[in-house]
């Protein structure tokens, strides 16, 4: 019984452990007794992960799992390199939303259907990357799917949207099952074998691999979010209690990446150039739009919701890169993209779950959940707004933290990637250089003014004054996410290094203090350096400025100027909607905002103004032009196709008399 | 004359081009447009005589002094006459806003540079390089056509494609007999010159030169 | 020996701001007729603000110390990561393009948060058009240092400024020029001077960069203006030395050094003097034809990537 073989059972076994103390539990210890076995379930999936990852092996076969079908080979539980960084990045975020659940969970979420689903769906989502068949993967993905729905309808009778979301995210969970149940069966009935090793031996080409790309991708980034199949991500995210949002946007989206990375590296290598463009289109879009919709959202979850589509769409246009580069024989640089890649899925994981973790305990502590109605949280509830700061200076790839290591590796590799014989890679370069860098500008812009107008300045409601610092189990996960963060952000060297062991990247090297060298591109980053640097610049600054301060404390006034007799009122100051404005007035035909504004005058006469009302309101454009048309047709032609049903029993005798005839017809021919 | 030297003009004139063109798209100002004209002509003679002193054709010359009196003096003057008696000096309200024309500028250069590279490979050299830009110059010209409502910014565009297709038929044949080169550039001139009375006609008929307005025929 | 140079080159640059500034500001009086208040003016000013009292309004919060502090820290690093003196850089923090530009955004950063965490209407005006111009000015850095990037095959500046060195003819080459043209462009918006903000406004409405500063008082108010100074220079120096890299030194020499420094001190109050005498004719954009103006310095680097492949 190898390591990994006693994790994979371990994980089972803590599975029905936490089911089992969610169900019989006493409603007083219910939250810490199935918490404390979540938070071991997660654990364990981390560690086995990382045995796995670091070359470990084992696998657990169960004979036949299903009725009915008993030529199906068995389902193999077996996680290679990449599954086992997956399983430890799923792992770790649910570790840690499981401890802040503890101290979160309350009322619905908290019952025993909240807690039993919880554990359920962290086991599908660890279990994902161990699958080593078809079946099993399935699964362990619909277990996964099955449990956040349930877990995204927990407060649908405190918010009535819940519902609508619930039921996008489900359609829309089942349509990306359905693709990939497509997929999988034209590769297995061309290869023969239902296994990911042996589908991945049979070499199957052309047109056959192509329509499995197609179905496959479409499902796995329909999992991952994005553009035009991210319609569910800012429904779901925002409705589901958040601990649960934080592992759906931090490692269950990872697990369509999971499988694009599973179906491009290990079960179809070698595609033609144009699954890399299609890649490449999706993903470069959808990071530039998910930036977009969150720099201008003024609901926190919803503007985290976009942030993740945005985060994905640049984690599928590294690997696309890798992909046609590949192609091109630039290996090396493609290696680098692909390690770019994998360095965002786990600095996306940490900063991710931070924020959503964030932004559960200021509505917890506020009940607010808009940035309009925020602020003047870095008072009251300053261990949450220093861990949602660090997470924000992450998200936006500030020094010195993961998401600054992940996008400069990125744009080395797409700055030295270059070749100018292949024009359709030489083209796509600078195009993907200006993309990524635009959206690193509105990403900056994003998080300013979430942290800014959510947690500096006064409290612009009644909800914000009040708020309070929350439970130690909160802060203590906020905290631990926080720390990776940075942690992760000052080790790049033997972080790459493993991540590139994983997909056996050859060029990653670890140099100086722990700093990172990618000999290929002749690039060198050492945060550790830069930041030791910074700090020796900054100490005589310091010391001027804390002698300075000692002599001639800051003397606090009661009003600000602010341009001159000023009323202090807090509703003065700026609100999300008006510091996204300027960018809804830039990017207007991308957004089409709908404005409605509504003057009405004094009866006397014209030239008074009784009442002036302005509605702006940001729908997805996506989902206004592309779904709502779809779902309408499909309306009308339910419609049109009821009308067949008549009431009349005579009809319906003759529809199966007519399908009788056909089938006897069919059949003898 | 020398390789490198001439490899430096025909990056000078090709480059001068772009970015006369690429500040037409930008600025809404006519007289601007024009001027950028005249610079436009002064580079496409350039890039011409370049040509015929390296290749050692010195029948270019003479054609790059016409290309210089026509393209660069005679219509930028008959241009700016239009531009006076219409009084239109501004471009108010374009079709596409310049922020997104700029867009599709860097769009069609790229998709220039992507056409053009049969074109490069089949005879390599500095000159054949360069195509890519008369390519990208005749697109930029019908852009303009397409996104301005004045007649006065349509015959500006006019102009513009005339001179990115020149600039491609200089580079890929290395030249163009001096017949050739006078009856397309007199085709062009006439051209100019009855829309120009057409222009004055409209102004004087209907008041206004835009073009949206002028949607229906009438006898 | 590398570390000293680079601590002297950042003294220097700190001690140069100041007269920059205040040399701008006396061209620019003397182009308008006035009479100006001297070139040591903001040497003065700073000086006086560093011994002010420091006042603060209730429920601003620790943001307005520790922003000011963060800025100028920023701003020193910049002058030291950014290739001046010399092109010569540690071992172990090579000045490459992405480190410089995040380094410069933290910058930015602390500026747009002491915006918001001021509590007033006028700050957050001013913190939301400094970030939406820092976002819409980030390709156009990109993909400018990308096109200088392509001859030379890496993007560390100091290799790029030596390459430049070593190539004068590469000065005048499409490539380049369009490419410094964008760097300008990204200069003007990310220091805040005219055409894309006045920087001697009084007027609340128009002012991107004060607004950010108005709360601020004493210690507070000299850091930032300091710092702000700080960035133009180190990015004034930035361009100046890709655009005419001769006299930096490449070698570590005493001479070269020496040379090096009295060279960029001459390009820099050149070029910022330039910049003055530029303003003085130019009319500052409506914030919302900014945009337009950096669509189209994005639009010339990405014409400088392209013709970069044309002159293989």
């Amino acid at each position: 019984m190898t390591a990994v073989e006693t994790g994979l059972l371990a994980q089972l076994a803590l599975a029905t452990l936490a089911v089992v103390a969610a169900l019989v539990a006493p409603p007083g210890r219910r939250s810490l007794a199935a918490g404390s076995a979540t938070v071991l379930l997660g654990l364990a999936g981390a560690v086995t992960g990382f045995l796995a990852m670091t070359g470990g092996t084992g696998a657990i076969r169960v004979p036949v799992a299903l009725p009915l079908l008993p030529s199906l080979s068995p389902l193999v539980l077996a996680p290679d390199r990449l599954g086992g960084l997956f399983m430890l990045v799923a792992g770790a975020v649910a570790a840690v939303a499981a401890l802040f659940a503890i101290g979160y969970a309350s009322g619905p979420v908290a019952s025993r259907t909240g807690w039993s689903a919880f554990a359920v769906f962290l086991l599908g989502m660890q279990l994902v990357p161990a699958a080593g068949d078809v079946v099993s993967f399935l699964l362990a993905w619909e277990l996964m799917a099955v449990g956040s729905a349930i877990l995204v309808l927990a407060e649908h009778r405190k918010h009535r949207e819940v519902r609508s979301a619930a039921l996008w995210y489900t359609v829309m969970t089942h349509l990306s099952f359905l693709l990939l149940l497509a997929g999988f069966a034209v590769l297995a009935a061309a290869s023969g074998h239902t296994d990911f090793a042996s589908i991945g031996r049979a070499g199957i080409g052309g047109g056959t691999a192509g329509l499995a790309f197609v179905l496959l991708s479409l499902g796995f980034v329909t999992k991952a979010g994005l553009v035009p199949v991210h319609v569910w991500l800012p429904r779901a995210h925002p409705a589901a209690p958040s601990h649960v949002s934080a592992v759906m946007s931090a490692a269950m989206v990872k697990m369509g990446i999971y499988g694009v990375l599973l179906v491009v590296l290990r079960l179809l290598p070698g595609g033609p150039g144009w699954w890399g463009v299609l890649l490449l289109a999706l993903g470069a879009l959808s990071a530039l739009y998910g930036i977009l919709q969150a720099s201008v959202a003024s609901d926190l979850k919803r503007l985290l919701a976009y942030s993740t589509t945005e985060n994905v769409g640049l984690i599928i246009t590294a690997v696309a890169i890798s992909m046609l580069l590949r192609r091109t024989q630039v290996t090396a640089v493609a290696d680098v993209a692909l390690v770019a890649a994998l360095l965002l899925v786990v600095s996306h994981a940490a900063f991710k779950t931070v924020l959503f973790l964030g932004a559960g305990a200021v509505q917890h502590a506020t009940g607010e959940r808009d940035l309009d109605r925020l602020g003047g949280l870095s008072r009251t509830m300053p261990t949450t707004s220093a861990a949602f700061g660090v997470a924000c200076l992450g998200a936006a790839a500030l020094p010195v933290t993961s998401g600054f290591v992940a996008e400069w590796v990125l744009l080395q590799a797409l700055i030295h990637g270059g070749g100018r014989e292949n024009r359709l890679v030489a083209v796509a370069m600078p195009i993907t250089v200006a993309i990524v860098a635009l959206t690193a500008g509105l990403a900056l812009l994003t998080f300013v003014k979430a942290y800014g107008i959510g947690f500096l300045a006064r409290p612009r409601s009644e909800g914000a004054a009040h708020a309070h610092e929350v439970a130690w189990p909160m802060r203590a996960a906020m905290t631990i996410g926080a720390v990776a963060v940075v942690v992760l952000g000052l080790a790049p060297g033997p972080l790459a290094v493993t991540l590139g062991r994983v997909v056996g990247a050859h060029g990653i090297e670890s140099a100086g203090l722990l700093g990172l060298n990618l000999p290929a591109v002749g690039a060198l980053l050492d945060p550790i350096a830069l930041a030791l640097l910074a700090l020796g610049l900054a100490v005589p600054l310091t010391v001027v400025a804390v002698r300075a301060a000692r002599r001639r404390p800051r003397r606090v006034v009661e009003l600000p100027w602010g341009g001159g007799g000023i009323r202090v009122s807090p509703r003065m100051q700026y609100t999300a909607t008006s510091y996204a404005e300027p960018l809804v007035r830039v990017f207007d035909d991308a957004l089409q905002p709908t404005r409605d504004l509504e003057v009405s005058h004094e009866a006397e006469s014209r030239y008074l103004v009784n009442r002036v009302q302005f509605r702006q309101s940001l729908s997805d454009v996506v989902e206004d032009r592309v779904y709502r048309p779809a779902i309408a047709l499909l309306a009308r032609v339910g419609e049109r196709a009821r009308s067949v049903q008549n009431g009349s029993i005579h009809r319906y005798l003759g529809f199966s008399f007519a399908a009788l005839t056909i089938v006897l017809l069919v059949v003898t021919w | 004359m020398p390789e490198a030297l001439f490899s430096e003009l025909l990056a000078a004139t090709t480059g001068l081009l772009l970015l006369s063109a690429t500040l037409q798209v930008w600025r809404r100002s006519l007289t601007a447009s024009i001027r950028l004209l005249a610079v436009q002509g002064v580079a496409l003679a350039g890039l011409v005589a370049a040509i015929g002193l390296h290749d050692h054709e010195l029948e270019l010359l003479p054609v790059a002094l016409l290309v210089l009196v026509l393209k660069a003096a005679t219509m930028p003057w008959v241009l700016s006459r239009v531009s006076r008696a219409t009084g239109a000096t501004r471009e108010e309200t374009p079709r596409m806003n310049p922020t997104s024309a700029l867009m599709v500028v860097a769009l069609l250069t790229t998709l220039a540079y992507v056409v053009s590279q049969p074109v490069v490979a089949v005879n390599p050299g500095p000159a054949s390089r360069a195509v890519p830009i008369g390519v990208a110059l005749a697109l930029i010209g019908f852009l303009v056509l397409l996104t301005r409502r004045r007649a006065l910014s349509q015959l500006i565009g006019f102009v513009v494609l005339d001179n990115g297709i020149a600039a491609v038929a200089f580079l890929t044949a290395g030249g163009v007999p001096l017949v050739v080169e006078l009856g397309a550039s007199l085709d062009v001139l006439l051209i100019v010159l009855i829309l120009r009375v057409l222009t004055s006609r409209m102004q004087l008929a209907f008041g206004d030169t835009d073009l949206d307005d002028l949607t229906e025929l009438r006898d | 020996m590398t570390l000293l140079i680079l601590v002297v080159q950042a003294i220097a640059m700190v001690a140069l701001t100041p007269v920059l500034i205040g040399a701008m500001r006396q061209v620019r009086s003397r182009l308008e007729g006035r009479v100006g208040a001297g070139v040591l003016q903001p040497w003065r000013d700073v000086r006086k603000l560093l011994r002010k009292e420091t006042l603060r309004a209730e429920g601003t919060g620790g943001i307005l110390a520790a922003a000011p502090l963060v800025l100028m820290a920023s701003s020193v690093l910049l002058c030291v990561l950014v290739p001046l003196v010399s092109t010569r850089t540690l071992p172990l923090v090579p000045d490459d393009l992405f480190v410089v530009v995040s380094v410069l955004l933290i910058g930015t950063v602390a500026l747009a948060l002491l915006g918001l965490g001021a509590g007033t209407a006028f700050g957050g005006m001013g913190s939301s058009r400094h970030m939406t111009i820092a976002a819409l000015v980030e390709p156009t850095v990109l993909v400018a240092v990308y096109a200088l990037s392509i001859p030379v095959g890496t993007s560390a500046l100091s290799s790029i400024v030596q390459a430049r060195v070593k190539d004068p003819a590469g000065l005048i080459s499409p490539v380049s020029l369009l490419a410094i043209v964008a760097l300008v462009l990204v200069v003007l918006a990310e220091t805040g001077r005219l055409p894309v903000d006045n920087p001697s406004t009084h007027l609340e409405l128009t002012m991107i960069h004060e607004a950010m500063t108005l709360e601020s008082s004493g210690r507070d108010l000299g850091w930032l203006e300091l710092g702000s100074w700080l960035r133009l220079t180190a990015l004034l120096g930035l361009v100046v030395n890709l655009a005419v890299p001769w006299g930096v030194a490449i070698h570590l020499n005493a001479g070269s050094v020496l040379l090096g420094l009295v060279a960029i001190v001459l390009k820099v109050v050149a070029a910022g003097l330039l910049v003055a005498a530029g303003e003085v004719f130019t009319a500052k954009l409506r914030l919302f034809r900014v945009p337009e103006l950096l669509a189209g310095s994005f639009v010339l680097a990405f014409l400088a990537v392209t013709a970069s492949y044309l002159v293989a």
